[in-house]
């Protein structure tokens, strides 16, 4: 299973979302998109999905059109984190998680129990019978995560997983991600935090990938000694790295560049 | 099913069978005509038509992701009046099909406005926002005409058609209900066989299409199957206001969340509201008969006030 994203452009109303952009991902690879807003991180993610068509390029699953495949074997490859929906309709967390299991065939009991080891694995089992609309922003950004596990996709597309979480949660997800990771899922996610990484996986796993004005502006691996630098230029700051307990974290400063921009 | 879901059931049964039972006693010779000829046909339409009315309101309140969406929400009430307008006005001779002519035309007239919305639904990139303003547009369009229409018209077509809109279960025989019974069943199997579905278009239609679902194919399926059942309640019976929006909103707030139970509780529950409406409709002036749409009325908006109240306490 591999997904290709293939020198892609998104114009939208003449406006350029995207230009120019390839990536690949498969099953266990992990590459993380960062950049300012506007940068075209989400645009990426619903191109990768097919819910935008690319202007210029190609977005293929094993070669072949993401737009011309069908839904349910779509389904089967890619999964998605959205950022959170408003709901209308009040449902309970399990039709939540359930209505992630629509590509597979099979009973609603078998669905239920599928979502109930869903919502074990992210520790939210009691919330099962809960109305979605009543949960915390925290809660139901881990309903929504076991719904991507619910969906057993091999490739996940992830649009700031730890949105409206705690430090503590935050680290919490990030690490779970580690572990769908190690366990053969793809991860493309957005994030503003690539300190949260280091919880993923070893930092020369993981792939970042710079996204500036929609187009690529860098990529390097997490752990590549010049990224507080990419990452300084991209968002027009500075950021000064420090070292905890084996790992370098990145820290965003007030520093001469942000001066000069002044 | 929960117990509660159970005992909504039951109840509706229950006051589906009793409403026959409503209104003047039945004594004398003709007691088993009044209740085998008159009074059943008309209970078992007020059944179809409430029960459809009702899954309607509740799928399109579901794809439109609006609370305020009704079953002609897609312009089938309108192109049903100016049909059935059109046709008492130009006075169209009836019987085709051995059917009045004014049922054919508010037939045809729900269709065409609801099928030209369907289509905006299916195109392109229209979202469902854009289908809800189409379907106002075709509504306000089709209200013009009708205005139009009735302006050239004589006070004796005019009168019969306030009557039209006025909303009314047919009086006599089981016509009724072989006409409707196959229409309502079959697109209501077809609409509770896409609960999956519809229960990820809930969580937006982006998230509906990572799930799988062919988002275009099922806005399309249900939009053109309610609207055939709505269109063919609409003709046979006028418009019959309230039971599509008010139902599933009291199925909501009295079941809780989850739409596994709402799609087939609304249709139980709007069987049973327009039949225990429609009886007491009959039954509240003594020798009169009230447009069941004013009980509907009555008795829903008090109801989903007070549930609403309830719920936000």
């Amino acid at each position: 299973m591999r997904l290709e994203l293939d020198r892609v452009g998104v114009r939208v109303r003449n406006r350029e979302l995207l230009a120019d952009v390839s990536q690949s991902l498969e099953p266990g690879e992990i590459v993380a998109l960062v950049g300012p807003n506007g940068a075209g991180k989400t645009t990426l993610l619903r191109a990768a999905l097919g819910l935008v068509v690319p202007s210029a390029g190609h977005v293929r699953l094993d070669g072949r059109d993401v737009a011309r495949l069908p839904p349910r074997e779509r389904a089967a490859a890619l999964a998605w984190l959205p950022q959170q929906p408003p709901l209308g309709e009040p449902l309970t967390v399990l039709e939540v998680v359930s209505a992630a299991r629509f590509r597979y065939d099979e009973p609603s009991r078998a669905s239920e129990l599928a979502a109930r080891r869903a919502l074990e694995r992210v520790r939210a089992s009691e919330l099962a019978s809960a109305a979605i609309t009543e949960l915390s922003g925290g809660e139901r950004q881990r309903v929504f995560t076991a719904a991507v596990l619910a969906q057993g996709a091999r490739l996940a597309l992830l649009d700031e997983p730890a949105n409206h979480l705690d430090p503590a949660q935050q680290l919490d997800a990030y690490r779970l991600l580690g572990e769908l990771a190690r366990e053969g899922l793809g991860l493309l996610l957005v994030t503003h935090d690539v300190n949260l990484l280091n919880a993923v996986a070893d930092p020369a796993q993981i792939v970042v990938l710079g996204l500036g004005r929609g187009r690529v502006a860098f990529r390097a691996r997490l752990s590549a000694p010049e990224l507080p630098e990419l990452l300084g230029a991209l968002f027009g700051i500075e950021f000064s790295a420090v070292s905890h307990a084996g790992r370098r974290l990145l820290l965003p400063v007030a520093g001469a560049r942000a001066e000069a921009a002044r | 099913m929960t117990a509660r879901g159970a005992l909504l059931v039951l109840g509706s049964i229950a006051a589906i069978a009793l409403s026959v039972f409503v209104g003047p006693e039945l004594a004398g010779p003709h007691a088993g005509f009044v209740l085998l000829e008159l009074r059943v046909p008309r209970a078992l339409v007020g059944a179809l038509v409430g029960a459809a009315l009702a899954l309607a309101g509740a799928c399109f309140q579901i794809v439109f992701n609006n609370p305020l969406a009704t079953p002609s929400t897609v312009g089938t009430l309108a192109g049903a009046t100016l049909g059935a307008l059109g046709a008492l006005v130009f006075g169209f001779e009836p019987d085709a099909l051995g059917l009045p002519a004014t049922t054919l035309f508010a037939f045809a007239g729900a269709l065409l406005a609801s099928f030209l919305v369907a289509a905006v639904a299916v195109s392109g990139r229209a979202r469902m926002s854009d289908v809800l303003l189409a379907g106002i547009a075709v509504s306000l369009a089709a209200g013009a005409v009708a205005t139009g229409v009735q302006y050239a018209a004589d006070s004796r077509a005019l009168f019969a058609a306030t009557r039209w809109s006025l909303g009314q279960l047919p009086q006599v025989g089981y016509r009724g209900v072989f006409l409707l019974a196959p229409i309502v069943v079959l697109t209501s199997a077809v609409l509770l066989s896409q609960t999956r579905a519809l229960s990820s278009f809930v969580l937006g239609e982006e998230t509906a299409h990572a799930h799988g679902v062919h988002v275009r194919r099922l806005r399309a399926l249900v939009l053109v199957t309610a609207s055939l059942a709505v269109a063919a309640c609409v003709a046979w019976c006028g418009p019959i206001a309230f039971v599509g929006l008010i139902v599933p909103h009291v199925v909501r707030l009295a079941m809780g969340p989850s739409i596994r139970s709402l799609l087939p509780l609304s249709l139980i529950a709007g069987a049973a509201f327009l039949t225990l409406s429609d009886a007491l409709a009959r039954s509240i002036i003594p020798g009169r008969e009230l447009p069941v749409g004013v009980v509907t009325a009555a008795l829903g908006a008090p109801a989903l006030v007070l549930l609403i109240l309830r719920a936000r306490r």
